[in-house]
């Protein structure tokens, strides 16, 4: 065989390819000779964080715990326009629900799915604890075991013969000298062992020795504070460490803490601030725009994210967001320029063609729906892809008068997902075409019950019960789909004809 | 945003016509408007106000008296009133007005504050039947069991309805009949009605101060004309319905006319020497407010409407109203001779209306459900208003205020100036129907053979999921059902639920078992197989199970529940439930 490479130089190359195993194994094998290395033992712990990085500012899931035991909440009921709480019963900026569908918060929905974009905060207790907590979309109890736990436990099963560092016998002080040592132990602790507390005591001694001084310690102690729910105290971090240095990190951070503590327009300003240093920034355009998102103002959002599409042409969200738009302000040609820019930048996935074979409907290019649904079948990870092709592929057999075959895809829909309450609605329309009315009423009630946020079962019992002479459960669905949607003209009307009959002698 | 506001309500007050005098959330008066009366008790010219007090349910009924923002009295009630009125009974000075309230079969009428004479109804016929079954069951010839039988069987046939005795008797569980025909059956059977509404009538004089009558109406469906000195009736006339609202007008000895709002929705205008009403208004709704303006006849019914009708039952304009009606009440300012009409509203608002003009808008902490307006203390205009959590509101309008009178409605509806959104059409649009034009032969050729393809594969994909009952809703027609799951919790344990209805229309489900399919070293259920109940249509059946996750490694699979019948293997109705992750186990 040829020369052996130099170990250490081989660990380092793995590290370079992100060979991030290899590197780590050899590391060990240079540690098994040399217990003391100091270089070793950092790459080692460079690769094992790496492993299981996740960059902690992109946007983070709020658990049930945060969110129902919210103890930074002042008001119960926020100034209008101030908080990301309140999006029920709100003026719609933009297409109404009746065109573009919402999620469980009473949000139009966003192109582009991230963790907070899927269910928003729920009304009650029960709520929280039961809606759509599957494997793929549960909520977790709290934000520091969530997507952490996920990620941990996957270093947890490699390791059979124990952790690498042993945390609890390490001497913390005696790291914090030598500092290129303390930063790798430091990410070690936080990201792969998920330790906030220990690593909150090692950036705190860290930040004594530099005399305050180092930027670099304050973000982590912040980043260790909103971990532990911290949130003043995070704050205060952030912006000392903004007063030494000015990096985009540390305004998404900060902006981060606003977010969380629900004050959108202090973390707008922030942003507004980041902007002035670093111009046209990317990242924080998009942290902006979704932050006009979540608050109901899509018109100011699509802006922002063209605003980052000028800078970078190749940035996803933005164009799944912009095409989104598009397709709900009745512009699905448009949207499909955008989808197809999706593709052409090699993104082919189930929910693209999905999304293509709709915009091709709806801008009439018939000679392309079927096959994108076909290529979105076929390109299906999971039941839920599948169910949410059929789904569509029923609104395609609807708008083409083929009932029975709407009839097949909402039924097929149900049997892949399900908890898909748009289904059951649909269905039981078809049913109520049929004069099934026993069976539209069950399905009508499963799907208002799966998902209490939608005003449409609830508007279509209304009519049901109405006709079928039942006008107190009319009355009473009615007012709940006026509750979701106070807007809806025919449950107005609706309401306004059951107050008659109830006058009337 | 706060300052402004503040501001803008102070600006609201100085423009406002009233003065706020006092308001008193938790003053615990539950009463409506044909309960309150404004009187001047002891001749000092100091008004007071008179409430009858509903209380608490059947509880604390009070009669009390208010003098400024200070009770005077209060004297207990036996029964609800149901209007209270104040009139003068005779010539003798000084002239102090009397007080009558009407409650139960009775008109208490109190002088000074003092209990001063009782009036009954007249009994009505018994129903000769039923006397005679009670006066058999005084001699004890029959038990209770046969008393009630025949009762039962009079109430269903007899033309003449059953007095309260017998209809409470009716009411009783068996073990208290007994007690109650022993503490009873001594007494006479008697019928008595109760009186539904009060009014006054002057007698032979239009001064300020004459001699009133006072009009009530019965439960019986009947209107009694009552002397004030002796109280005997000096009219009677019978209605074809139930009298809920009354207005009296003109003298007793002259001309006058009763305009009575009945509960089979119809107004009745009585006028002296008619034994019968003169005009009848016939109106779609329930009439839940009725007040005469000058010769006009305002009517608020319970379908947000107000209408105006003329005193010969002609409906002269209908103005709708932003929320239900809760009381009605008229305002006369007699030193500028305006009379106008106040209508209490549910949105917290109280309107006032001349004709059907909107003159002003007062706002209130409170619903309102009273409403008088009137001389109170010394002070000739002022409002008062009780509200539906027991406030009490009083306002004294402006000397200054004035009202304008404007048609609020001119001009063609603010709708016909907003213009419509409709979005224009890119250029991008343009170009694709261009290209669907050249090519639509070809077009239509894909997409129909593409339709077929989807055809062929959905009702493949269909057979499939049927087979295999995949579907969370059957479709056989023998056993139509839906089931669907949902899981609570953060685990290990977790509750799962499935609700399971039978949607057909009259066929009930019977021997249903479900089980369940899962991965063994993952979780525990328990338990694990169920025989379900009888699935009556419609309902919905929640049936709960505990799922126990054995794992800590924070992985999640798929529990798939099966809905059985009872000796055949393939399942009904299959429902997949993706579980959560367990992180109780995994966080701690």
């Amino acid at each position: 065989m040829g020369l052996e490479t130099e170990p250490l130089l081989q660990a380092w190359s793995y590290f370079r390819r992100r060979k991030f195993e290899l590197c780590s194994q050899t590391c060990s094998r240079i540690l098994e000779q040399e217990p003391y290395d100091q270089v070793a033992w950092s790459l080692k712990t460079r690769a094992l964080t790496e492993m299981v990085y996740v960059d902690e500012i992109d946007v983070d899931q709020e658990g049930i715990a945060e969110m129902m035991l919210d103890e930074n909440a002042i008001a119960q009921v926020a100034r209008p326009g101030t908080s990301l709480k309140q999006a029920v019963g709100k003026k719609f900026d933009g297409p109404s629900p009746a065109v573009r569908p919402v999620t469980q918060s009473g949000r139009p929905i966003s192109g582009f799915v991230r963790p907070s974009t899927q269910s928003g905060r729920p009304g009650t207790m029960e709520q929280a604890i039961k809606t759509p907590r599957t494997a793929s979309t549960a909520r977790p109890i709290t934000s520091t075991s969530g997507r952490y736990v996920r990620l941990g436990t996957a270093s947890m099963l490699t390791n059979p013969d124990g952790p690498f560092i042993n945390l609890s016998r390490l001497n913390l002080a005696n790291y914090v000298q030598h500092p290129y040592l303390a930063k790798t132990l430091f990410e070690y602790i936080f990201h792969h062992e998920n330790d906030a507390k220990n690593a909150l005591e090692l950036a705190a001694l860290a930040t004594e020795e530099s005399n305050f001084k180092d930027w670099w310690w304050k973000v982590q102690l912040g980043k260790c504070y909103y971990r532990l729910g911290l949130y003043r105290e995070a704050e205060k971090q952030f912006k000392s460490a903004l007063t030494q240095q000015n990096m985009v990190d540390i305004f998404l951070y900060l902006g981060k803490v606003y977010i969380r503590m629900d004050q959108p327009l202090t973390a707008l300003t922030v942003f507004k601030q980041g902007l002035d240093r670093f111009p046209k920034e990317v990242s924080i355009l998009c942290a902006v725009a979704r932050i006009h998102e979540e608050m109901n103002n899509m018109s100011s959002a699509t802006e922002y994210y063209k605003e980052v599409l000028k800078q970078d042409n190749t940035n996803i969200e933005a164009i799944a967001c912009i095409g989104s738009n598009h397709f709900y302000t009745d512009q699905p040609e448009i949207a499909l320029r955008f989808y197809r820019r999706l593709l052409q930048m090699g993104v082919y996935n189930c929910q693209l063609f999905n999304n293509l074979g709709m915009c091709c409907f709806y801008a009439q290019q018939y000679d392309m729906i079927l096959t994108s649904f076909e290529r979105a079948l076929s390109l299906a990870e999971n039941e839920g892809d599948v169910a949410e092709v059929w789904y569509n592929l029923g609104h395609v057999a609807v708008g083409i008068g083929d009932l029975n075959l709407a009839y097949q895809c909402f039924k097929l829909t149900l049997s892949n997902n399900n908890d898909h309450a748009e289904a059951y609605n649909n269905l039981a329309v078809l049913e109520m075409r049929k004069n099934h009315v026993e069976q539209a009423r069950a399905l009508l009630q499963t799907s208002s019950s799966l998902a209490p946020h939608m005003y449409e079962p609830h508007v279509n019992f209304a009519f049901l019960s109405e006709k079928i002479g039942d006008l107190q459960s009319s009355y009473v669905a009615a007012q709940k789909s006026a509750a979701a949607f106070p807007d809806h003209v025919e449950t107005q009307q609706l309401i306004e004809k059951l107050r008659q009959h109830f006058a009337v002698i | 945003m706060s300052s402004s506001s503040d501001s803008s309500s102070r600006e609201g007050e100085s423009r406002s016509k009233w003065l706020d005098a006092h308001y008193d959330p938790v003053a615990g008066l539950n009463t409506l408007s044909s309960c309150i009366a404004l009187a001047d008790l002891h001749g000092d010219g100091d008004f007071k106000m008179v409430v009858g007090d509903m209380g608490h349910g059947p509880y604390n009924m009070k009669l009390k008296v208010y003098k400024g923002t200070a009770r005077m009295s209060e004297n207990a009630l036996l029964d609800l009133p149901t209007g209270v009125a104040a009139f003068l009974m005779d010539q003798n000075e000084p002239r102090t007005p009397a007080i009558a309230v009407a409650s139960g079969p009775f008109i208490y009428v109190y002088k000074n504050l003092r209990p001063y004479f009782k009036f009954t109804l007249p009994a009505m016929e018994v129903n000769a039947l039923e006397k005679e079954v009670w006066d058999q069951a005084k001699e004890d010839k029959i038990d209770p069991v046969t008393l009630k039988e025949m009762l039962e069987s009079i109430r269903d046939k007899a033309e003449i309805p059953l007095s309260v005795r017998s209809l409470r008797f009716l009411m009783l569980e068996l073990q208290e009949m007994e007690a109650f025909v022993n503490t009873y059956k001594q007494q006479p059977l008697k019928r008595q009605t109760v009186i539904t509404c009060m009014g006054t009538l002057k007698k032979n004089m239009a001064d300020e101060d004459a001699v009133c009558c006072l009009v009530i109406g019965t439960e019986s469906g009947e209107l009694f004309i009552l002397d004030p000195e002796a109280f005997t009736i000096l009219t009677r006339v019978s209605l074809s319905s139930v009298p809920t609202l009354l207005d009296v007008t003109g003298q007793y000895d002259i001309e006058y006319r009763i305009t009575v709002a009945c509960r089979n929705g119809n107004v009745y205008i009585l006028r002296r020497d008619s034994k019968r009403p003169k005009y009848c208004i016939e109106l779609s709704a329930q009439v839940v407010g009725l007040v005469r303006v000058q010769k006009n006849i305002m009517i608020g019914t319970s379908h947000e409407t107000l209408h105006g009708y003329s005193q010969k039952g002609k409906r002269l304009w209908t103005v709708t109203l932003p929320a239900s009606i809760m009381t009605m009440s008229l305002l006369e300012q007699k030193s500028r001779g305006i009379q106008a009409v106040l209508v209490g509203l549910k949105n917290m608002e109280v309107h006032l209306y001349r004709d059907k003009n909107l003159l002003s808008v007062i706002n209130t902490p409170d619903i309102v459900t009273g409403l008088c307006f009137g001389r109170y203390g010394r002070e000739d205009d002022t409002l008062i208003m009780t509200t539906q959590g027991g406030g009490l509101l009083i306002k004294i309008l402006k000397r200054t205020a004035q009202f304008e009178d404007k048609d609020t409605a001119p001009g063609p509806p603010t709708g016909q100036s907003i213009k419509l959104n409709v979005p224009k059409k890119t250029k991008l649009y343009v170009d694709q129907t261009l290209r669907e034009r050249e090519n639509a032969v070809a077009m239509h050729r894909v997409f129909q053979m593409d339709l077929y393809r989807l055809r062929l594969s959905a009702a493949r994909a269909y057979v499939k999921a049927l087979d295999a009952s995949l579907a969370p809703v059957s479709s056989t027609m023998q056993e139509p059902l839906t089931l669907n799951a949902a899981v609570q919790g953060i685990g290990p344990q977790f509750k799962l639920i499935l609700n399971l209805q039978n949607t057909s229309v009259n066929r009930p489900s019977m021997q249903l078992l479900i089980s369940f399919l899962y991965d063994e070293k993952l979780y525990k259920i328990k338990p694990a197989f169920f025989k379900v109940p009888l699935l009556v249509p419609g309902l919905n059946y929640p049936i709960e199970t505990f799922v126990e996750c054995c794992s800590d490694k924070g992985i999640s699979d798929i529990i798939k529940v099966f809905v059985l019948r009872e000796g055949k293997s393939t399942p009904l109705l299959t429902a997949h439930i993706n579980m959560p992750v367990s992180e109780g186990l995994a966080a701690a």
